[in-house]
């Protein structure tokens, strides 16, 4: 999938940017142990890019090998978990959540299903405020607003 | 919730771990910068207390004038929330029990992606078989989902 402006992303600090001329029609979310882990969460979501069509536009990230073929790429500077990579592959599978507009690439599949959450199923009916930090907490809000350290949503030619 | 369990938990690498001494909601977080921080669609957070760094401590990203996100230096993954009035959420993925609790409600539901809804409808992998060997093929680096006397294990680290 792809369109003119291609994809962009990046860690919340703003140290480590990329951008994808094209992904994959592979988007999917992970129930695996390993996904959990690496993302801190019930379940890890990814779609590819081919190498050839990735480019880090700022700073580089760190990789932890989480095991022997599989390294997992993060913004050494906040953490942000940013992607997964097998060494002898030709693609990365980028985090859709660090994407600046991760609703562009809904997922079509689940892999892992031997450690999905049992509660899974129920997510959306979760009990939930039908409002916002702005209507709920709007000094909380604006305090936040006013010093928010994270990058926005959209490459930025410098930053900080 | 279990709210006296002795809790514990870590990163995917081993170098951070943590022990609570009780767990007091699970909740999901829907806004962009815990969307962000996790690089996934929301924030899984267990509310905790009792909060003390068993192995390593965790880097800290200030990511507004309200909140300090703590991540493993060495591998990336998103450990905890830290507000300014001092209490800790844990990341629910980070705790040694997978099975841990439910969530118990979502926030900021005014930033919930549009796919958070659909999730548990996405299809299931089917190559169940593929899947099974690829997972039996894999050699983890990954911490186990205990304390342990002793680290780094005997393989895993870095790409370096």
């Amino acid at each position: 999938m792809s369109d003119t402006n291609g994809f962009s992303g990046g860690c919340q600090c703003g140290a480590v940017r990329y951008h994808a001329t094209e992904l994959n029609d592979d988007a999917h979310i992970c129930h695996c142990r390993m996904c959990q882990k690496a993302v801190a969460g019930p379940f890890i979501s990814l779609v590819s890019v081919a190498d050839e069509h990735l480019t880090w536009t700022r700073g580089t990230p760190a990789e932890f090998m989480s095991s022997g073929n599989t390294a997992r790429g993060f913004c050494p500077q906040c953490g942000t978990p940013l992607y997964m990579r097998d060494l002898d592959g030709t693609k990365v599978f980028l985090t859709i959540g660090a994407l600046d507009e991760p609703d562009r690439v809904p997922p079509k599949n689940q892999y892992g299903n031997e450690s999905k959450r049992h509660w899974f199923a129920a997510l959306h009916d979760l009990p939930g405020d039908e409002t916002t930090t702005e209507a709920d907490a709007p000094e909380s809000a604006a305090r936040i607003a006013a010093t928010n350290h994270q990058h926005p949503d959209h490459d930025t030619e410098t930053w900080p | 919730m279990s709210a006296e369990a002795t809790l514990t938990g870590g990163c995917q690498c081993g170098a951070v771990r943590y022990r609570a001494a009780k767990a007091v909601q699970y909740v999901i977080c829907h806004c962009r910068m815990c969307q962000k921080s996790f690089g996934n669609y929301f924030a899984p957070l267990v509310v905790v207390e009792g909060l003390e760094w068993t192995r390593g401590e965790p880097g800290f990203f200030r990511s507004s004038n309200m909140a300090r996100r703590g991540f493993c230096r060495d591998c990336g993954t998103p450990l905890c929330y830290l507000g300014e009035d001092g209490g800790y959420e844990v990341s629910a993925g980070s705790l040694d029990d997978p099975s841990f609790g439910e969530p118990e409600k979502q926030i900021n539901v005014g930033a919930k992606l549009p796919v958070y809804d659909r999730l548990p409808d996405i299809p299931h992998h089917t190559n169940l078989q593929g899947e099974a060997a690829f997972n039996a093929s894999v050699v983890t680096y990954q911490h186990p989902d205990h304390d342990t006397a002793d680290w780094p294990l005997p393989k895993g680290g870095h790409d370096e």
